[in-house]
């Protein structure tokens, strides 16, 4: 059964966002529930890989790919190792001939359709993992796209019955309203789901004015409130080079205006973000607690944070690394 | 969709991929660092003085290869894990929690204790026989009796306070004003130390016992020929050279080890270079050969220059308080070769060029121990209001006000008392990173689901891991170096009193971590769980 509030009526939420594809990570994330004694699990956008690695078979019947910048040759075991790895890491691997990927090097809808081809295979992949655990803990699992996740993978998820899609909603968790949206504001690398700013204010003021109480209401907003601990990142210059300054990266902030701006005037409960892997942190803007919780997905390591709610308020915010 | 060059890869369009900072960017940061310019003066200052017999090449090439060694392990942690925040996130990933937090809290205190240290030699070394070297060679008894008072206990205190407060300041504005500062005092230390190079190549040592004795024959009481004088009123009181003695060179090379650490603190950073492996390499390596050429090259043309027997002396006589041959100014290198040249300008862009080396430090090791601090607070075991971060600047200010309180303590305990010994905390620190290298050695064994995604898991030597090469060999480098200091009763030493602050120090660190544990027990929240990796079933 689906467990809600302990018997001190608190409501315990783990969040983890930016998950990028890692295998290690998801599967973390499903347990997590039982493991921090959550009984709603929400996860946050950027769940797609952003790497293909082609694990490419020779003549010889050896394989040749790339790892970490280096060029492999493999035997079958340690092909099949690196594919494990691989997809722990949240890139995509695929067995292909030498001669499919070479022509796909220079084929990029070609590539793009194996893209997406590779993603739907692990979402559903991660729904079938996700299904019995989730039922067999009584947790309730939320999750929301991102700026980098293509638009297909809404299908995949809106077709779950283990996982409920939040994209462009506003849904009631226990009792408390929850405004949900994945777009982001402009980023340098023109990714699926950026907007300008306006056009973001406008999204999410169409979800706040269906909340009944936007002030005890959560903000799961991809992107965390411009110039917060939540948003600093390496500046970049045009060419998408980090801007260093004394032999240290410059940092800027890279959150929203916008989302800023309406957590201000509206005061929710809760801010859930999430998008800038190194904004790990939490931050208060006016009564609004905002949590990141940043993202070390490459490593296996599943950051995440521990919310506890009760009465109204946010009782506590603990931020994990599991 | 894309294809890096020469990887058999493709990307989709996604964010976060971007390409790497430059390389020797870490490579400034590390060179920071080591402060190359301070190192120099204590090879120098205490070398031939206190450890008679030493050599300062042997040693500094020793200390060197060890740093290397050390370097080596730290780079497979970073790679492995390259993450912001130095040994902490290795400790937690590879020990008991309240072990990790215990050695990362000893650390962080030593980075502490040598801002703190530095901002006392920017006062007693730098600034306070500045002022007296230009009231010498100008003829000035005001000036020069000014600068005796700034090396004094309240000058020491307000100067290294003071320095301590800017850096704070600074830091709490803003990092971009933290780099710029930075950048600018490195572009000092580097000109300050060309001029110092410059100067030495061009003195001849006629010259300098010329002008030395212009300018201290009345000031001491050892005879009209005061740069001899001084050589033979020392060995009269006890110095001496009594040729090669490898004890005495192992201990001097201390020394050198001590500001060699500073080129593996890009491990702080490491979750903030994008090529970290390169980066990383070219910063700790790059570094530490860096800093050792320049220190080989350094004291060669200091010994050609001024004598080797006429620097022990005097640095002796100054140690020792000997009559007649101390000198009214701490007679660091950078100051004796400004006297040399008998040329306020050179003197003043010397000890500016050492100010500035000694100023990299301060700021920084602040810095250091407040992204722990940070850290700590949001596993929470320290205060949430520590991991607070300024909306306006960006900057942790709890967490720069508790390190700053911290550092201006040290100051105070430095200047009024002789509760720590010179570098006695460097004991700790060595012996935390020890601990952590050790543990990097079972790493691959013992979380083979994190080395396995390393970019070294593919490499191994002799069937071993390099990870557990790497850190074995930094292991045995950082526990040689603690136990070179349990001996060297001069800068560290294992006496009851340097035992008690080594001993409570970590007692008081591991209990630091309990009590937040039962106050967080008692708020409802399990610290452990911050640690804890979650098991997948």
């Amino acid at each position: 059964m689906f467990r809600k509030r302990d018997s001190s009526g608190e409501l315990a939420i783990f969040f983890a966002t930016d998950l990028h594809g890692s295998n290690v990570c998801f599967k973390k994330f499903v347990n997590a529930g039982k493991f921090y004694g959550a009984s709603i699990l929400i996860l946050g956008g950027d769940v797609t890989g952003k790497m293909m690695v082609p694990i490419a078979r020779q003549k010889d019947g050896s394989y040749l790919a790339s790892s970490a910048g280096k060029e492999l040759r493999l035997e079958g075991e340690e092909a099949a190792a690196l594919e494990q790895q691989v997809s722990d890491m949240g890139f995509y691997p695929k067995v292909m001939s030498e001669e499919e990927f070479r022509g796909l090097r220079d084929d990029p809808e070609g590539q793009e359709a194996l893209f997406h081809e590779l993603i739907r295979e692990r979402l559903e992949e991660w729904i079938e993992y996700a299904r019995p655990r989730l039922a067999e803990q009584g947790v309730k699992c939320f999750a929301a796209p991102g700026n980098d996740d293509a638009f297909f993978i809404d299908e995949v998820f809106a077709d779950s019955d283990a996982i409920e899609l939040l994209e462009g909603r506003v849904v009631e968790v226990d009792g408390i309203e929850m405004l949900t949206t994945g777009w982001s504001n402009e980023t340098p690398w023109k990714t699926e789901r950026e907007t300008s700013e306006s056009e973001l204010r406008t999204m999410i003021m169409k979800m706040i004015d269906r909340l009944e109480r936007p002030e005890n209401a959560i903000f799961n907003i991809h992107v965390p409130p411009h110039a917060t601990a939540l948003d600093q990142c390496p500046k970049l210059d045009e060419n998408l080079r980090p801007v260093s300054s004394g032999g240290n990266p410059v940092m800027t902030s890279a959150g929203s205006t916008a989302v800023r701006e309406l957590i201000e005037a509206h005061q929710p409960l809760l801010g859930l973000h999430g998008h800038i892997h190194e904004g790990r942190g939490i931050a208060r803007i006016d009564r609004t607690v905002c949590v990141n919780p940043g993202s070390n997905y490459s490593e296996g390591v599943l950051n995440g944070s521990l919310i506890r709610l009760r009465q109204g308020e946010v009782r506590d915010v603990h931020l994990t690394q599991g | 969709m894309a294809t890096p060059a020469g990887e058999r890869v493709f990307l989709r369009k996604a964010s976060g991929l971007i390409k790497s900072a430059s390389n020797t960017d870490v490579l400034i940061y590390d060179l920071g660092l080591v402060s190359i310019g301070l190192g120099l003066g204590f090879l120098l200052f205490y070398g031939p003085a206190v450890y008679l017999g030493g050599s300062l090449y042997v040693g500094t090439l020793i200390a060197g290869g060890a740093m290397l060694l050390v370097g080596l392990g730290m780079l497979a942690w970073t790679i492995t894990i390259p993450r912001s925040g130095g040994i902490y996130n290795f400790g937690t990933r590879s020990m008991w929690p309240p072990l990790a937090f215990t050695l990362s809290f000893v650390e962080v205190s030593a980075w502490l204790f040598y801002g703190s240290f530095g901002a006392v030699y920017l006062a007693q070394l730098g600034i306070a026989p500045s002022v007296t070297a230009i009231g010498i060679i100008t003829d000035k008894p005001g000036i020069e009796s000014f600068g005796a008072d700034l090396a004094g206990k309240w000058g020491t205190f307000l100067i290294g306070s003071g320095a301590l407060i800017v850096g704070a300041i600074i830091l709490a504005s803003g990092m971009r004003r933290f780099f710029f500062t930075q950048k600018v005092m490195f572009s000092i230390a580097v000109l300050g130390t060309l001029v110092f190079i410059g100067s030495l190549l061009f003195t001849s040592r006629a010259d300098f016992v010329s002008n030395w004795n212009s300018v201290m024959g009345d000031r001491l009481d050892v005879g009209d020929d005061a740069y001899n004088g001084v050589i033979q009123t020392a060995r009269e009181a006890g110095w001496s050279d009594p040729g090669f003695d490898w004890k005495q060179t192992l201990l001097f090379s201390n020394w050198a080890f001590l500001p060699l650490i500073g080129a593996a603190f890009s491990i702080s950073i490491g979750g903030e270079i994008k090529q970290v492996g390169r980066g990383q390499t070219l910063g700790i390596i790059g570094a530490i050969v860096t800093s050792v050429i320049v220190w080989i090259v350094s004291i060669a043309l200091v010994f050609r220059t001024m004598g080797k027997d006429f620097l022990g002396a005097v640095t002796y006589s100054s140690l020792n308080g000997v009559e007649g041959a101390a000198t009214p100014v701490t007679p660091f290198p950078t100051l004796l070769t400004g006297l040399g040249t008998s040329s306020v300008v050179l003197t003043i862009l010397i000890a500016l060029g050492f100010i500035g080396w000694i100023w990299l430090w301060i700021p920084t090791q602040i810095l250091y121990p407040t992204r722990a601090l940070v850290a700590w607070s949001l596993d929470r075991v320290a205060p949430d209001k520590l991991g607070t971060v300024s909306e306006r600047t960006h900057t942790p200010i709890p967490a720069i006000l508790l390190c700053l309180a911290g550092g201006i303590t040290f100051v105070g305990m430095l200047a009024f008392t002789t509760f720590f010994q010179l570098v006695i905390f460097i004991e700790v620190a060595v012996l935390a990173w020890a601990i952590v290298l050790l543990a990097g050695v079972f790493f691959p064994y013992r979380r083979p689901d994190i080395y396995n995604r390393s970019p070294l898991a593919n490499t191994k030597i002799a069937g071993f891991p390099i990870m557990s090469v790497a850190c074995a060999l930094g292991a045995a480098a950082a526990f040689f170096y603690f136990f070179n200091l349990f001996f060297d009763e001069f800068a560290a030493g294992h006496s009851r009193h340097s035992m008690s602050v080594l001993i409570g120090w970590f007692v008081g660190s591991f209990v630091i971590y309990w009590i937040m544990w039962f106050i967080r027990r008692r708020q409802g929240v399990n610290v452990d769980l911050a640690f804890k990796e979650i098991p997948i079933e």
